[in-house]
């Protein structure tokens, strides 16, 4: 008994600990209205919380959502930074109409202080400045690469230091101090307020950033996450957003 | 207790057939030449290189100590030089950024120095190094245990010096363990992703490994699935065929167990 008393101990720290991970994950399934499982678009991960606290939320890139849901994950919505991806996945027939509910803009991100002083998108020349841009496909990837090549500035894509595979990635590598600068969304720059310095993208060079929700038409939830998406539109989720520094829908 | 092993074998080779049974061999072989995956794999090749030889050269005196030296806090040594071994690969990234990043422990010596490891080549070789050495220091430190003292002490007696006695006696005796180490380090080494993306990024050429690739690959529509197939294909190749190798090494008897082995210095 006394070789078999640690692997009993083991074997009971073992489930003790499992049984603790699974308490956890199970906690809170028992409710009356469907949890919907949403993939969203990492610029999202703040403010969708806030706006639906009971969902189920994966985010990340949007382009990998959207190859996740086309590998057939399940997901009941699908909300995207861009309008290309949830009609791609529309066309295949995977999930509903798109439905755009918000906006956004794209603006640099610097070091704390802007210890490299840059003072224009021009600056972003300079000699040994370590850019972080995410991966072309993601949707922020590529608004990044319009608004480059909209300033004349396209030779920067070859020199950014990493291709990250989503906003949050971008932002966090800056935060860091692991690059100088990196190219993400207004609200996402607004979650780390006096950790970073900002440089604004001139209007000219903006991109249409929409974002657009569909329901997974494999989803086992289809009729609450059409009314989940038409919530997005109505005011209470509206003032969220807006609160969060996303943008009206542009007419 | 033969269905439960059936089940375990099929639940462990499901997903290896599955990856080879999505794609035809051909169109696999023909992802194979896009610049992403001969970049990915060359710069895995490259860094896994620079990384093990790096594991090689510190580990080895690290774990010949360990294992032939008593001392205090000898097991604590032990713990805290196989703690990567269990720490999940975000917690290394993590821990990295905290102490090589340029806001980290040592970020302001480096900078003073005017070296900045995030988003480098060498950020990748530092977390391959980080997570991947516990599989060969472990194994060398029972390794060397494993060598009779009293032919280490015969070898001192007949007037070799320490060194020598390291070189001629104590490595050719305790090679099959420190190469199976190797290998699992290797291995372990050109599939380390959680740390790579944390602290070294990903950029094609420079810091984008075949895991990197992968999952960048798996993210790009509509076609990347198939491109992150055939990267897949080819770790599985790879991996396999080292562990094949491991496996017809350790089973290899050498017939002149006294012979000169590659580990003797040359004269």
């Amino acid at each position: 008994m006394r070789v078999r008393a640690p692997a009993a101990a083991l074997a009971a720290a073992v489930l003790v600990a499992s049984s603790a991970l699974a308490a956890v994950a199970f906690a809170g399934s028992h409710r009356s209205r469907p949890q919907l499982t949403v993939f969203a678009a990492a610029s999202l991960t703040d403010v969708f919380p806030k706006i639906d606290p009971h969902g189920r939320y994966s985010f990340g890139g949007s382009n990998m959502l959207a190859a996740q849901i086309q590998q057939g994950l399940p997901a009941d919505v699908f909300a995207s930074a861009n309008v290309g991806l949830p009609w791609q996945l529309h066309r295949k027939g995977l999930v509903t109409r798109p439905v755009v509910f918000t906006s956004n803009k794209l603006v640099i991100v610097l070091g704390h202080g802007n210890p490299r002083q840059i003072r224009s998108v021009q600056g972003l020349e300079k000699p040994g400045l370590r850019i972080v841009m995410a991966a072309a496909g993601v949707p922020v990837g590529d608004y990044t690469r319009k608004v480059l090549e909209r300033l004349g500035l396209s030779d920067l894509v070859d020199k950014a230091v990493s291709q990250e595979t989503d906003v949050r990635e971008v932002l966090a590598k800056v935060v860091l101090g692991e690059a100088d600068a990196g190219f993400v969304y207004a609200t996402d720059a607004r979650t780390v307020q006096g950790k970073v310095s900002l440089l604004g993208i001139p209007k000219s060079a903006q991109p249409q950033v929409l974002y657009a929700a569909a329901a997974v038409k494999s989803g086992r939830h289809l009729e609450a996450a059409r009314t989940w998406i038409k919530r997005l539109l109505r005011r209470p989720a509206q003032r969220k957003l807006r609160a969060a520094g996303f943008l009206r829908i542009p007419r | 207790m033969f269905a439960a092993a059936t089940v375990a074998f099929a639940f462990l080779l499901f997903p290896i057939v599955a990856i080879f049974a999505r794609v035809s061999p051909g169109r696999l072989a023909a992802q194979l030449s896009h610049p992403v995956v001969t970049d990915a794999l060359l710069l895995s090749l490259r860094t896994s290189a620079i990384a093990q030889a790096l594991v090689l050269l510190l580990g080895t005196p690290a774990a010949y100590l360990l294992a032939t030296r008593r001392f205090r806090g000898r097991s604590l040594a032990v713990v805290l030089v196989e703690l990567p071994l269990v720490l999940p690969p975000a917690v290394a990234g993590i821990g990295l950024i905290a102490a090589f990043g340029r806001f980290g422990l040592l970020g302001g010596t480096l900078d003073a120095l005017g070296v900045q490891l995030g988003l480098t080549q060498a950020a990748v070789v530092i977390a391959v190094a980080y997570v991947s050495s516990p599989f060969y220091v472990r194994q060398a430190i029972a390794a060397f245990e494993a060598v009779d003292p009293n032919l280490v002490a015969a070898s001192r007696t007949l007037g070799a010096g320490r060194v020598r006695t390291f070189f001629r006696v104590v490595l050719p005796l305790a090679r099959r363990g420190l190469a199976a180490g190797e290998a699992l380090s290797f291995a372990r080494g050109l599939g380390e992703f959680g740390a790579t993306i944390m602290f070294a990024g990903s950029l094609q050429g420079v810091t984008q490994t075949l895991p990197l690739a992968i999952y960048a690959a798996f993210n790009v529509q509509p076609d990347g699935f198939t491109t992150a197939l055939a990267m897949s294909a080819l770790l599985v190749v790879v991996s396999g065929a080292l562990l094949l190798a491991l496996r017809v090494f350790l089973q290899w008897q050498p017939s002149r167990p006294t012979s000169r082995f590659l580990f003797a210095p040359s004269r």
